[in-house]
């Protein structure tokens, strides 16, 4: 899977699981505020990439993401490291 | 005993060690009846040194449980004695002695332990009435697998004394970081995964956790979300624990197996099985909304049974 067809399997993830227009997901936007989530919510993103991109993030990975583009990059070293 | 500013719970325990210390020698040199004696003097001392925790026991036995004022004031004394005979009941319990007590379960208790063998993470939420703790001895193996979450203000207090004076700790601690929601989420999610428990007090919470307002006992309050998004999105089983202190040297433990209707396949079921589902319910309330739900009707029921052994000293109802 290259880079865009990631981004694009992400965004319709993340526009799925919490309710959000996917025209709102722009990779400067913030990742927390645009998909208005806390700390609580988070569970369901950790969910989310566990079924779908097969990892579990740390507590510190979600302390480096800040934007989306942050996250898309994150999503994608962790599965270059898996590769 | 619990209080702040008598507003919202501000996650330390009210009381020094000193007092825990001075009822562990007491119990160890001059027994447990000693100290129940004793404990009506320091009753005595509590109502009208402990404004705020009075004021809020006051309000519950006036608002909610409808009594006269003489009723209540009765109400006050045998509330505060029933607290701290549950404490001494944990001590003496922690330091050994629990052959003096006698222990009861319901008749949910083989589905509970059936449920713990599942070898499934399960969250167990249990609330500050009774002595939940006194029933830690009878986790056996399950106890060496359960995380008790604790605020980390709460734990750092008494974490000392419980080392110094329990024989053994029949359970693990999950310090909670009031000001890291992050890394207590991902504590908790590693427990879960190794198919260990997590134990949560379902009545409390601090300023910045989710919340849902719950009619509870007629009157509505805010109970936290948390340990109920946990379990329905992880799907891992969900059991409202009590222990209750009867008459005589007696507890009682009740379980009850949460249940949540699937969308999916339009039955219910437990969380953690095939029909527990992320998605919703088909009544369309989210799910860890519906198990909250129960826990109160379930938490509410036990008040009722044991209106004594609520021991939630502070503003606990929206608007008290």
């Amino acid at each position: 899977m290259d880079k865009t067809e990631l981004i694009k399997l992400i965004n319709e993830n993340l526009a799925e699981e919490f309710e959000v227009d996917i025209e709102t997901i722009t990779p400067e936007a913030h990742l927390m505020e645009t998909l208005d989530l806390d700390s609580l919510d988070l569970v369901d993103m950790v969910v989310l990439i566990e079924q779908n991109f097969h990892f579990t993030p740390k507590a510190p990975d979600f302390r480096e993401i800040s934007t989306f583009q942050d996250f898309y990059d994150f999503v994608e070293s962790k599965m270059n490291e898996r590769q | 005993m619990n209080g702040n500013n008598g507003k919202e719970w501000s996650g330390k325990t009210r009381g020094g060690s000193f007092g825990y210390r001075f009822f562990i020698v007491l119990i160890d040199r001059l027994g447990v009846r000693f100290a129940y004696v004793f404990l009506a003097f320091v009753v005595i001392y509590f109502i009208p040194f402990a404004p705020k925790a009075t004021v809020a026991s006051w309000w519950y036995a006036r608002n909610i449980l409808k009594k006269s004022r003489f009723r209540s004031s009765v109400f006050l004394f045998a509330n505060y004695y029933r607290f701290g005979q549950t404490l001494i009941d944990k001590v003496a319990v922690s330091a050994g002695k629990k052959d003096r007590y006698e222990f009861v379960f319901d008749e949910s208790y083989p589905r509970f332990l059936e449920m713990l063998n599942q070898e499934n993470g399960a969250i167990m939420v249990s609330a500050h009435v009774g002595n939940w703790e006194i029933g830690a001895p009878f986790f056996d193996k399950y106890g060496k697998k359960m995380h008790v979450a604790m605020l980390d203000a709460e734990y750092r207090k008494i974490k000392k004394m419980l080392e110094q004076h329990s024989e053994n700790r029949n359970y693990n601690v999950l310090p909670l970081d009031e000001t890291d929601g992050l890394s207590n989420i991902f504590r908790a999610k590693a427990i879960l995964d190794r198919r260990e428990f997590i134990c949560f007090q379902g009545d409390r919470f601090l300023g910045n956790t989710q919340t849902a307002e719950v009619g509870f006992l007629g009157k509505t309050a805010r109970f936290p979300v948390g340990p109920f998004l946990l379990a329905s999105r992880l799907r891992v089983p969900v059991i409202f624990y009590f222990s209750m202190r009867e008459q005589g040297a007696k507890y009682k433990f009740y379980f009850q197996m949460a249940r949540i209707e699937s969308t999916e396949t339009g039955k219910s079921g437990e969380p953690g099985t095939e029909s527990a589902v992320k998605t919703g319910t088909s009544s369309g309330i989210k799910p860890e909304i519906l198990l909250l739900e129960q826990y109160v009707r379930a938490l509410e029921d036990i008040v009722r049974k044991y209106p004594h052994q609520w021991f939630n000293y502070y503003r606990f109802w929206k608007g008290n």
